[in-house]
C-alpha cells in the first residue's frame, strides 16, 4: 500500500465520517466541521495526485505505479484485487479531477451554506470523489465498474438532493436508469472478455498482453458493448436524455459531476481500452459517428434553450461528442486533451452560472437576467474567458484541443465527420455567446434587480479556473503553433498519427476561428443589445424547442409499454391464466366431489346395486385370470 | 461435538415445549425464546469455527429411527447447508428483537417451532427425515398467516398450504419410490441420501422421479408458473413470517434443487436444464415487470424476491464454478438484503398502518435515519456495488456467460430488472413531501437500529471483502462440481 491508495481512501473515509456525523444528528448545523473536513479530503488527494504525477513524469513513458489493498475475490479463475494502477493516462485524469474537484468543493461551501442538508451534501460529494478516483485508478475492469456504478449512485443522490420536489427525484431516477442501461452493455462486454480470457488474469495489463487470445470475431462485439456503457455515462445518442434533466441538482453538482468529471468517464474508458480499440477501426468509426451526431444534435437544441443550466448541459453533451470523435478515430491523446481542457472551462461556466443564479435569487431563465456586466464584473470577465475558450478562440484552451480533434478527423479523411465538427463549432460559438450576451450585455431584468452578495469562497475559485482555461491549451499546442505536442508526448497512448502539413494545419485553424467568429457575430447582432426569446414560428423551430420530442418518444415506446405489461401480467396472466388453471383444478375436484356424493345417497337399493356391480366385476376378474374366458 | 447439530435443531422446539407446558408468562417466554436463539447462534458459531472447508459433509450424526424401513435420523452439514444454517441462526435473534413488544404468545411459540423446522430441513441427510421437516416448517407459517395475518389472510393461508402440499406430495411419492427401488436393488431398506445416490435408475424412471422433486422445489422457489401463492402469502403475512419466507424458505427450494437434484439425478437434471433456465429467465424479468405497478410494498418485494430467486436457480443450473459460487453467495446476501427490506416495511407498517405506496412519501424529510436504512436495503436488493448482492449477481452473470452467450445476455438483464421498480418506489415512499400518513413519522429508535445494523454491516462486509467468505465454500463447490461433471461426462 502506498500513496496511490490514499488518493482514493482519504475522500472515502471522509465521506463515511461526514455521513455518520450527519445521520447521528441531522438537525445540528456544524458548518465549519463539514466544510473543513469536506474540503480537506479532496485537497489532500490533490497533493498526493500531483506527487504521483511528478513521480511518474520522471520515469519512462510506459512506467506504472501500483498499489494493491487486498484481494477482493478469488473463485476459480476469477481473481480480482482491490488494486490501483497509475500510468500516464490516469495521472493526467486524477490531477485535473482532484484539482478542479477541490475548487468546486470550496465553491460549494459557499453555494450550499445554510442548506439543512449541508453535511449530507459534503458526504455525497466526497463519496463521489472517491468513486471517481477509483474508476480512474482501478487496475482491473471489475473495480473500474464498481467505481463506475458508484459515481452513478452519487450522481443519483445529488441530482435528487432537493428531494421534496418529485420532479427532481424523477430526474435522478432517469439518470440512474439510463446509466444502468449503459452499464448493462458494459457488464456484458466485461463478462465476454473474462470468459474469452479465462485463466490469463483480468487486469488491464494482462488483458492487453493476452488480447490475441480473443476470437477476432468477438472483438468488435466487445468494443461496441463497452461503448454502450460509455454512451450512458457520457450522455451520447441515444442514452443522453438524462443529462439535461440532471441539472435539477445543485449547481456545484452540475459543475463537478455533470460537466467536468463523471460524464467524461466514457471517454476515459475508451482511452483505457485503446489497445483494444486500435484493433477494431470500424467500431472506432462507429463511435466517431455517434460522437459527431451527438455534438451537432446537442448544439442545435442548445440554440433554443432558455434555462442557463440546460444550455450548458447540452453544450457538455456536444463537447463530449467531440471527444468521442477523437477517441473513435484513434486520436486518443487529443480526446483526453479535450477532456482535460473542457474540465476547466466547463466547470468555470457552471460555477459562473451558479454565481448568477444565486445573485438573482435562483432565477435560471436567461431572458430574465440581462445587464449584469457592470454589476458582477468578476463573474463577467471569468465567464467571458470560459466562453471564448469553449468557442475555440485562440489562445484559450478550447482552441487547441478542438483544433487537434478536427485536424485529426480531416487528416484521417473522415470529411463528413470533420464537416459536422466544423459546423458544430460555429453553432457552439453562437449559442454560448447568445448566453453570454443575454445574461451580461443586453438590457433586462437583471439591470435593476437586487443582487444577493456572493461569498469569497464562490468567487476566487472562478479566478483560478479562468487562469486555467486561458492557459492549459498551451500544454497541447502542436508544432504548427510553436508548441511541441507536450501533452500527447506525455500521455503516450497508441495514437493514430496521420500526417498533416503545417500549411493545411494553419488553413484548418483559420477556418475554425472564422467559424467561431461568425457564430459570435451572429449572436452579437441578435442578442447583444436587446434580448428577446426567439419567436418560434416554423415547424422546424418548434421541433427544436421541444428537443425533437425524444423524451415523449421514449415515454411512449419504452415506459408506457412496461407499465402496461406490468398491469397486464397482474390482471391477465397471473389472475386468469395461472390462477385460472389452479382454480379450474379446484373446481374439477369440487364437481367430482358433488358427483361422488350423489352415489352415497343412503338408499339401500342403490347400495345393493353397488354390491352387485362389485361382485360381478370380481367374478369377471377371477374368471379372466384363471383363463376360463 | 457429535450432538451439536441435534442441539441446534431441537433446542428451539424443546424450549417451546417446556415454556408451553409450564404456561410461562409472557416475559419468561420472551426471555426463553431469545436465550434459545442466542444459544443456537453461539453453537452455529462453534460449528463455523471448527468447519473444515475441504472436509465435505461433516458433524455427521446417524441414529436408527424406524429400523424396519431403514429410516434413520441422519444429519450433517457441508458448505452449502452451513450458509443457510448461519442465516437462520443470525436472523432469529433479529426477528425476536423485532417482535419484542408482541404480546400474543402464539407468535413466540410459532417462531420457535419454525426455527426447528427450517433448521432440520437444511441439515437432514435422510430423505424421510427431510420430508418430515419440510412439512413441519409449513405448519407455523400456516398458523401465523391464518391467525395474525392481514387482508384475505385465511384464504391466502389456505392457498400457500395447498399449493405447497401439492409439491410435497409429489416429492413424497418420489422419495418412497426411491426407497423401494433401493430395496429392490439391494434387498435392504434405506432412505439415506448417500445410499440412494448410488442407485442406478433407468432414464425414464429417473425423469419421472426427478419431476416429483422438482415440482416441490419449483413451487417453493417459486419458479414462474408455480408462483401464484407467493404475492398473496407475502402480502398477508406478519413481518417475521415474510422474512422467513423470503430469506430462508425460498432458499430451501434452491437448496433442495442443489442437494437432491444434483445428489440424486445429476444426469436427468441435464435434460431439465433448458426448461429450468427458460423458466428462470422468464421469472427474472416477469416478476420484475410485475413488481413495477404493484402498490403494496410487501407484494412488490415478494415479486422482487421471486425475481432474484429465479436468478439463483439459474446460477445453480448452469453448472459451473462461477454460477455455483455466485448462487451460494447470493443465497446469503439476498437473504440479508430481503430480511432488511421486509423488516423496514414492517417498521413502516407499525408506524403508518399502511404498506401501500400511495399513502407514503416524504419520509426522508421527517425521519432521515429510517430513510437511510430503507434506501440502503432497497439498493442492496438492486445489487449495488459495495453490497454483497453485487458480488452474487456478478458471479452468476459470469457463470451464465460461460455457459452460453445468449443465456448470459438474458441473465445480465438482472442489472436492469430490479431498478424498474426500486427507484420509482423510492421516489414515492421516502422522497417527496410528507403526507397525512407520514407527517408524524418517528425515526428509528435504539432497539431498531441494533436490529438493523448487523444486517447492514454484513451486507457491506460481504460486498467489500468477498474473499473472506468465498474460500469457505470454494473447495467443496469445486469438488462437487467435478463429481457432477464426471457423472454427466460418463453419460455422453
Amino acid at each position: 500500500m502506498n500513496i496511490l491508495s490514499f488518493i482514493v481512501l482519504i475522500p472515502l473515509f471522509s465521506a463515511l465520517l461526514l455521513g455518520i456525523v450527519h445521520l447521528y444528528d441531522a438537525s445540528k448545523e456544524r458548518y465549519a466541521f463539514y466544510a473543513g473536513i469536506g474540503i480537506l479530503a479532496p485537497a489532500l488527494s490533490t497533493i498526493l495526485a500531483f506527487m504521483v504525477s511528478w513521480d511518474l513524469g520522471h520515469q519512462a513513458p510506459d512506467a506504472i505505479l501500483q498499489s494493491t489493498l487486498f484481494e477482493w475475490i478469488s473463485l476459480g479463475e476469477f481473481k480480482i484485487a482491490v488494486g490501483f494502477m497509475a500510468d500516464r493516462l490516469s495521472v493526467v485524469m486524477i490531477s485535473f479531477i482532484t484539482l478542479i474537484g477541490t475548487l468546486i468543493h470550496i465553491y460549494a461551501a459557499g453555494y450550499m451554506k445554510g442548506d439543512p442538508g449541508f453535511g449530507k451534501f459534503f458526504s455525497y460529494f466526497n463519496l463521489f470523489m472517491a468513486s471517481m478516483l477509483l474508476l480512474i485508478l482501478a487496475d482491473n475492469p471489475i473495480m473500474m465498474f464498481v467505481g463506475w456504478e458508484l459515481v452513478g449512485l452519487c450522481s443519483y443522490l445529488l441530482i435528487g438532493f432537493y428531494y421534496k420536489d418529485p420532479l427532481n427525484v424523477k430526474a435522478a431516477n432517469k439518470a440512474f436508469i439510463l446509466n444502468r442501461v449503459g452499464d448493462f452493455g458494459f457488464i456484458i462486454a466485461l463478462s465476454i472478455l473474462f470468459v474469452a480470457l479465462e485463466g490469463s488474469g483480468y487486469t488491464f495489463a494482462s488483458i492487453k498482453a493476452n488480447l490475441t487470445m480473443i476470437d477476432t470475431a468477438l472483438l468488435p462485439l466487445i468494443g461496441i458493448l463497452l461503448f454502450v456503457g460509455a454512451m450512458g455515462k457520457s450522455a451520447q445518442i441515444p442514452l443522453y436524455v438524462w443529462l439535461p434533466d440532471a441539472m435539477a441538482g445543485p449547481t456545484p453538482v452540475s459543475a463537478l459531476i455533470h460537466a467536468a468529471t463523471m460524464v467524461t468517464a466514457g471517454v476515459y474508458m475508451v482511452a483505457r481500452f485503446s489497445f483494444l480499440y486500435s484493433e477494431i477501426a470500424q467500431v472506432g468509426e462507429f463511435i466517431a459517428v455517434i460522437g459527431a451526431a451527438s455534438a451537432l444534435f446537442a448544439a442545435i437544441i442548445a440554440m433554443y434553450q432558455t434555462d442557463i443550466k440546460k444550455i450548458l448541459a447540452y453544450s457538455t453533451m456536444s463537447q463530449l461528442g467531440y471527444m468521442f470523435i477523437a477517441v473513435g478515430l484513434g486520436a486518443y491523446s487529443s480526446g483526453i486533451f479535450h477532456v482535460f481542457a473542457h474540465a476547466f472551462f466547463k466547470a468555470l461556466l457552471f460555477m459562473g452560472a451558479g454565481a448568477v443564479i444565486i445573485a438573482l435569487h435562483h432565477e435560471q431563465n436567461i431572458f430574465k437576467m440581462g445587464g449584469l456586466k457592470n454589476r458582477m464584473k468578476l463573474v463577467t470577465i471569468t465567464m467571458l474567458i470560459a466562453t471564448l475558450a469553449i468557442s475555440g478562440i485562440p489562445p484559450f484552451a478550447g482552441f487547441f484541443s478542438k483544433d487537434a480533434i478536427l485536424a485529426a478527423a480531416f487528416a484521417s479523411e473522415h470529411y463528413v465527420i470533420w464537416g459536422i465538427g466544423t459546423v458544430t463549432a460555429l453553432l457552439t460559438a453562437y449559442y454560448m455567446f447568445r448566453l453570454f450576451f443575454v445574461v451580461f450585455y443586453a438590457k433586462g431584468a437583471g439591470s435593476d434587480a437586487v443582487l444577493q452578495p456572493l461569498p469569497k469562497t464562490m468567487t476566487w475559485p472562478l479566478v483560478l479556473l479562468a487562469i486555467g482555461s486561458a492557459t492549459v491549451g498551451f500544454l497541447g499546442a502542436n508544432t504548427a503553433f510553436g508548441g511541441d505536442d507536450w501533452f500527447a508526448g506525455f500521455i503516450a497512448l497508441p495514437d493514430m498519427k496521420p500526417h498533416l502539413s503545417h500549411s493545411s494545419e494553419y488553413l484548418l485553424a483559420t477556418l475554425n476561428v472564422l467559424m467561431a467568429l461568425i457564430g459570435i457575430g451572429w449572436a452579437y447582432k441578435r442578442f447583444a443589445v436587446q434580448a428577446e426569446p426567439m419567436k418560434v414560428t416554423t415547424p422546424l423551430q418548434k421541433l427544436v424547442v421541444h428537443k425533437f420530442y425524444i423524451d415523449e418518444l421514449y415515454e411512449a415506446v419504452i415506459v408506457k409499454p412496461i407499465l402496461l405489461l406490468s398491469r397486464l401480467s397482474d390482471r391477465v396472466i397471473d389472475r386468469l391464466v395461472v390462477d385460472g388453471v389452479i382454480n379450474f383444478a379446484v373446481f374439477g375436484y369440487r364437481y367430482a366431489g358433488i358427483r361422488f356424493a350423489q352415489l352415497q345417497n343412503g338408499k339401500v337399493r342403490y347400495y345393493a346395486l353397488y354390491i352387485m356391480i362389485g361382485v360381478a366385476a370380481m367374478s369377471l376378474f377371477i374368471l379372466m385370470t384363471l383363463g376360463e374366458l | 461435538m457429535q450432538h451439536i447439530l441435534s442441539n441446534i435443531i431441537f433446542l428451539p422446539l424443546v424450549a417451546a415445549l417446556l415454556l408451553g407446558v409450564f404456561r410461562t408468562p409472557l416475559h419468561w417466554l420472551r426471555l426463553g425464546a431469545v436465550t434459545a436463539s442466542l444459544i443456537v447462534l453461539a453453537l452455529v458459531g462453534v460449528v463455523i469455527f471448527y468447519f473444515d472447508p475441504s472436509g465435505g459433509m461433516q458433524f455427521l450424526r446417524v441414529a436408527p429411527w424406524i429400523q424396519n424401513y431403514g429410516i434413520t435420523y441422519y444429519v450433517g452439514v457441508d458448505a452449502i447447508s452451513l450458509v443457510i444454517l448461519a442465516l437462520i441462526a443470525l436472523l432469529m435473534p433479529i426477528l425476536y428483537l423485532y417482535i419484542w413488544k408482541e404480546e400474543r404468545k402464539g407468535y413466540w411459540y410459532n417462531m420457535l417451532m419454525l426455527q426447528t423446522g427450517v433448521t432440520g430441513a437444511v441439515l437432514s441427510l435422510d430423505l424421510v427425515l427431510f420430508y418430515l421437516f419440510w412439512e413441519t416448517m409449513l405448519l407455523p407459517i400456516f398458523i401465523m398467516i391464518g391467525r395474525y395475518g392481514n387482508g384475505l389472510y385465511q384464504y391466502n393461508a389456505m392457498k400457500i398450504v395447498l399449493m405447497t402440499i401439492l409439491g410435497s406430495m409429489s416429492m413424497l411419492f418420489s422419495i418412497l419410490y426411491l426407497g423401494y427401488g433401493y430395496f429392490e436393488a439391494t434387498g435392504s431398506w434405506s432412505f439415506a441420501l448417500n445410499d440412494l445416490a448410488r442407485l442406478h435408475l433407468d432414464a425414464q424412471t429417473s425423469i419421472w422421479l426427478a419431476a416429483g422433486f422438482l415440482l416441490a422445489f419449483a413451487i417453493k422457489i417459486p419458479l414462474v408458473g408455480f408462483h401464484t401463492w407467493m404475492a398473496p402469502a407475502y402480502g398477508s403475512s406478519p413481518t417475521p413470517t415474510v422474512v422467513i419466507l423470503s430469506a430462508i424458505m425460498a432458499k430451501l427450494g434452491v437448496y433442495g434443487l442443489w442437494r437432491f437434484g444434483y445428489g440424486l439425478f445429476e444426469n436427468t437434471l441435464v435434460s431439465y436444464a433448458p426448461t429450468i433456465v427458460t423458466l428462470a429467465i422468464i421469472g427474472l424479468l416477469y416478476y420484475a415487470i410485475h413488481a413495477v405497478m404493484e402498490p403494496n410494498l410487501r407484494r412488490m418485494f415478494a415479486y422482487s424476491s421471486g425475481s432474484h430467486l429465479s436468478l439463483i436457480a439459474l446460477g445453480i443450473i448452469v453448472t459451473n464454478i462461477y454460477g455455483w459460487g455466485g448462487s451460494l453467495y447470493f443465497i446469503a446476501t439476498h437473504a440479508l438484503a430481503s430480511a432488511g427490506i421486509f423488516l423496514m416495511i414492517g417498521l413502516l407498517f407499525k408506524r403508518t398502518r399502511s404498506v401501500t405506496i400511495f399513502d407514503l412519501g416524504g419520509i426522508a424529510a421527517v425521519a432521515p435515519r429510517f430513510a437511510f436504512f430503507f434506501a440502503f436495503f432497497a439498493l442492496s436488493v438492486a445489487g449495488l456495488p459495495g453490497t454483497g448482492g453485487f458480488v452474487g449477481e456478478l458471479l452468476i452473470i459470469i457463470g451464465a456467460f460461460k455457459a452460453d452467450l445468449w443465456i448470459g445476455v438474458l441473465t445480465a438483464t438482472t442489472m436492469l430488472s430490479a431498478m424498474l421498480y426500486i427507484f420509482w418506489m423510492l421516489q414515492r415512499t421516502i422522497f417527496g413531501q410528507a403526507g397525512s400518513c407520514t407527517e408524524t413519522f418517528e425515526d428509528l429508535d435504539g432497539r431498531e437500529m441494533v436490529m438493523l445494523l448487523p444486517l447492514m454491516l454484513l451486507l457491506l462486509i460481504t460486498g467489500i471483502a468477498p474473499s473472506l467468505f468465498i474460500p469457505l465454500g470454494e473447495p467443496q463447490l469445486t469438488a462437487s462440481l467435478a463429481e457432477v461433471m464426471k457423472a454427466i461426462g460418463g453419460l455422453q
